[in-house]
């Protein structure tokens, strides 16, 4: 089963189980602020607009409500998030 | 009400708000009303470092190749975050447990103090070893204006709190007259200083560390004061968590769901909360200019770290829903997001010398006369 994610008008399918959101979308060259990368210091925050996440780690950052933390969680259903994908970046 | 070390009430620490409710008596964790504080004890635990354990001696000599400004940056930046963790060692000790209610969060209050006294003790490791005379630098720290001007502007809401809280615990409410100036205190007054206190922890620790940060790993960017970059990466670490707890502390209050009139208090101080960012972030600038005065360095200078200051300060303030104007939306210096990865931090001894160490180690340029003694 492929996992579509589209993230500010580009889309990709997520089909290594085994990354984390945020190495998925970095795998796509498409840039995300981080820090820790272990759910605490909460810097690569993405608002989720559609859709479902599971935390594989449960994050001790604060999360506002209606936002994810891609380093400790994936994606088991299609999600819609807002991000900056850079221009020259085409729709798969 | 007189402050006590061991409340001897009977009551349940799980209706407690987060502040001034009862004092803490039992120590327990078995109950709790905000489990994340016990989540961040752990993590924060689990960090614990000796800054001995990084060897430094390489940096003593790449200070020595510095150009004068370079070390002026340097130590200057080393100063500025040796009086930030001289008051974050201290303060969140004495201006908060005096006002806690909840035992976990007391005990992240004290946990949290604890790992900046060790930032503080790294900070001695790095001078020590890379200055012969170490007095100058920690003597110059009251010296200059520079530091000076933004230690008021760090410490003023903590000295107040602490100031009214002494007040309200030993006089009870009323309009006290202290050095000449008038002071009200009131629980709701307390109340306040207590939430733009905990706004100017997050601003110290967010968003001015992080300034600081970005100087010393400059430096580490172009194989310079690894050592130190190393250290640093670990407070790096330690603020991340810390500034996380601040955030937690005051979306809690400003939430109500701790103390409803934490909630009302919150609204109310929104403009000035926002304008201590603000202020912060015009300060930070007004150091940047101190710190590039004479020259700038390869990869940093005035223009770049004050668009990292405005890139930060927005990241910051959109974490605690605050509006702001700052329009760095794109991480003008994105080597940061590698130092300050703690994925990779390594704190065992044999792995943590500094990485330009393999550098020379394989020779790869080999000539055919050097088989000429090798038989078979």
């Amino acid at each position: 089963m492929s996992i579509i994610v589209k993230i500010d008008n580009y889309s990709f399918m997520c089909a290594d189980d085994s990354m984390s959101l945020l190495e998925a979308i970095e795998d796509q060259g498409i840039d995300v602020e981080y820090q820790c990368r272990q759910g605490f210091c909460g810097l690569c925050r993405l608002k989720l607009v559609e859709g479902k996440v599971t935390y594989f780690d449960e994050p001790i950052a604060f999360i506002p409500e209606n936002y994810i933390l891609p380093c400790c969680c994936k994606t088991k259903e299609d999600i819609v998030i807002e991000g900056t994908v850079p221009k020259e970046k085409t729709s798969v | 009400m007189n402050y006590t070390t061991f409340n001897q009430n009977q009551f349940d620490a799980t209706k407690e708000p987060m502040f001034f409710g009862n004092y803490v008596n039992v120590s327990r964790y078995d109950v709790q009303k905000h489990p994340i504080f016990e989540k961040l004890i752990e993590k924060q635990l689990s960090f614990f470092c000796r800054p001995e354990e990084v060897d430094v001696t390489q940096d003593r000599k790449d200070f020595l190749s510095l150009s004068e400004h370079e070390r002026h940056i340097f130590l200057s930046n080393l100063q500025y975050q040796t009086l930030l963790d001289s008051v974050q060692g201290r303060s969140p000790n004495i201006a908060f447990l005096p006002v806690v209610s909840l035992p976990e969060l007391e005990t992240w209050i004290e946990t949290w103090a604890f790992s900046e006294t060790i930032h503080s003790r790294s900070y001695t490791h790095i001078i020590r070893n890379i200055l012969p005379e170490s007095s100058e630098v920690f003597d110059g720290i009251v010296d200059t204006d520079a530091i000076l001007d933004r230690a008021t502007d760090i410490t003023k809401h903590y000295d107040q709190l602490i100031m009214m809280t002494q007040l309200f615990q030993t006089q009870g409410e009323g309009t006290f007259t202290v050095n000449g100036q008038s002071t009200e205190v009131t629980l709701r007054t307390l109340k306040r200083i207590l939430y733009l206190t905990m706004v100017s922890v997050n601003v110290l620790e967010a968003l001015r560390f992080y300034i600081s940060f970005a100087c010393s790993f400059a430096f580490a960017e172009r194989a310079k004061m690894e050592g130190n970059a190393k250290i640093i990466k670990l407070i790096a670490r330690d603020e991340a968590l810390h500034l996380t707890g601040t955030q937690h502390i005051l979306n809690l209050m400003a939430s109500g769901n701790d103390d409803p009139e934490m909630e009302v208090v919150a609204r109310e101080c929104h403009e000035e909360a926002r304008h201590i960012f603000l202020d912060a972030v015009e300060q930070e600038k007004a150091w940047a200019d101190y710190l590039f005065k004479d020259g700038s360095m390869i990869g940093l200078n005035k223009e770049i770290l004050c668009q990292y200051i405005e890139y930060i300060a927005a990241q910051r303030m959109d974490a605690l829903q605050f509006s702001h104007s700052f329009s760095q939306k794109q991480n003008p210096l994105p080597w940061m997001n590698a130092w300050l990865n703690s994925d990779n931090v390594q704190v065992a001894p044999q792995e943590v010398e500094v990485s330009s160490y393999l550098v020379g180690q394989v020779d790869s340029e080999l000539k055919s006369n050097e088989f000429e003694n090798f038989t078979l």
